[in-house]
């Protein structure tokens, strides 16, 4: 196979196995610059697995995997630069403060100017007051927002989402949509998410999980919310 | 290293050094854990030796050990409990630069321990030694400690993903720092005994130089595929 640089995701029957089950089983998914993808199923479906192999997070047993065009695991280096990943979690260190967890990530992923990065950033999460605070001082929804802070410092292409809505308040949730609204036709997010209304919103194609393998990928552009779910339900039972 | 992966090592040093500054967590528990240790041995050994001298290198050098063993067991908690690993996997950070920040951390932690440790063990197992002797053996717990280091950073790395880790990593560090142990503490013993001559000091100080050459072409070879799944 050859990649299409262009290509953000090109996943080609990728399996990933924990012991005897199967969590991903002969999946394909492309996504290109500009697309937003939600990828819905119950639990167990293999959302998360699939989510973390295109994080370079977990190697894909069979299979081929591009991101970026960097072809993983063996570019996993050169593809990371291009990712950012929000999960449940914040995943910032409580004992830092909210500058000092920016300032670390921005030396991880080099990004230039990081003091005004790191200024601009806190303020579009509104916790500019807060920059010189331990986060173990910060609430959940003020943690995660530090989480949203951290995941665009270096303006990465491919965002990718595991249900980064859990614990954001109601400001934190409206600042995520915000960011992923303001995306542009050179970046591209895949969304794993239950909340079927909020994939409908954001996404233009759903991809629907089961078992490990896609049942099913709709369009969303003018489908109801209605129809998606009764056609979701089918689609899972 | 090249400019990008000297800001990627200096921040995760950094960041290292201003968790523990922050929790005092390892340092601590170390440095108690090892002084516990110091007073077993006073009670058990020292009561019942009168010259404790020609066996002072072991005991601080098996004190240390443990000690280490509590250290090193530290590394990575705050990424595991605090669930930034994912984040820090994630970043585009050469495997080599992470071991590289770890064990330059586990070193300062180390001698940060040692620096209290030593002198402590030296009063209390040593009869009469010198400034000279102490700045000896601090080139000991230098040496010692970059083996201790890169060890600790490679099998702790090795341990970060198993459920049992708590139980793996004593098992797999302490019997890889036995031939650390032994020369630092016959290098110790070359320093505290006046018997001894200055040939033997360098001679086990050699051999720490060549464990930690080894130890670092063996995270150097293998330490890129540890943290990748």
């Amino acid at each position: 196979m050859t990649p299409d640089e262009e290509t953000l995701v090109d996943a080609r029957g990728v399996v990933r196995s924990f012991g005897e089950r199967r969590a991903v089983d002969r999946v394909d998914l492309r996504v290109r610059p500009g697309e937003r993808v939600a990828v819905v199923g119950p639990n167990g479906a293999g959302k998360t697995t699939l989510l973390r192999m295109l994080a370079t997070l977990l190697r894909p047993e069979a299979g081929t995997l591009y991101i970026a065009g960097a072809a993983i695991p063996k570019q996993s280096q050169v593809a990371r630069a291009h990712i950012g990943y929000l999960g449940h979690d914040p995943a910032v260190y409580l004992d830092l403060t909210a500058q000092q967890n920016l300032e670390l990530f921005c030396d991880l992923y080099g990004v230039p100017d990081a003091r005004e990065r790191i200024a601009t950033a806190l303020a579009g999460v509104g916790l500019l007051a807060r920059t010189h605070d331990p986060v173990r001082t910060f609430s959940r929804g003020m943690a995660q927002r530090l989480g949203i802070a951290r995941l665009t410092l270096h303006a990465p292409r491919l965002l990718l989402l595991d249900e980064p809505y859990t614990g954001l308040d109601t400001q934190g949730a409206r600042i995520l949509d915000e960011l992923l609204g303001d995306l542009g036709e050179r970046e591209a997010v895949v969304l794993v998410t239950h909340e079927l209304d909020r994939a409908l919103d954001l996404a233009g194609e759903v991809v629907v999980m089961r078992s490990g393998r896609v049942a099913a990928r709709r369009v969303t552009a003018g489908v109801p919310l209605a129809r998606f779910r009764t056609d979701y339900q089918e689609l899972t039972a | 290293m090249n400019p990008r992966g000297r800001r990627q090592y200096l921040a995760l040093l950094r960041k290292d050094l201003r968790l523990e500054f922050r929790t005092r967590e390892t340092v601590v528990a170390m440095g108690l854990f090892s002084l516990v240790i110091i007073i077993l041995f006073e009670f058990t050994v020292g009561e019942r030796i009168g010259n404790t001298t020609p066996i002072a290198g072991g005991i601080i050098w098996a004190t240390l050990a443990l000690g280490a063993v509590l250290g090193v067991g530290r590394t990575w908690v705050p990424e595991r409990e605090q669930r930034v690993l994912d984040a820090i996997l994630i970043a585009p950070v050469s495997r080599l630069v992470m071991m590289a920040a770890r064990t330059t951390a586990l070193v300062i932690f180390l001698l940060g321990v040692q620096v209290v440790v030593v002198p402590l063990a030296v009063v209390f197992f040593v009869n009469g030694t010198s400034a000279v002797n102490l700045l000896l053996i601090a080139g000991v717990c230098l040496l010692a400690d970059a083996c201790i280091g890169i060890m600790g950073a490679l099998l702790s790395s090795m341990s970060v993903f198993s459920r049992t880790r708590e139980l793996v990593l004593p098992v797999l560090l302490l019997p890889s720092l036995i031939p650390v142990v032994i020369t630092a503490g016959g290098a110790t013993d070359a320093v505290l005994n006046p018997s001894r001559q200055m040939a033997e000091y360098r001679g086990y100080c050699l051999f720490l130089a060549v464990y930690a050459v080894i130890f670092a072409l063996v995270a150097y070879a293998t330490f890129d595929y540890i943290l990748d799944d």
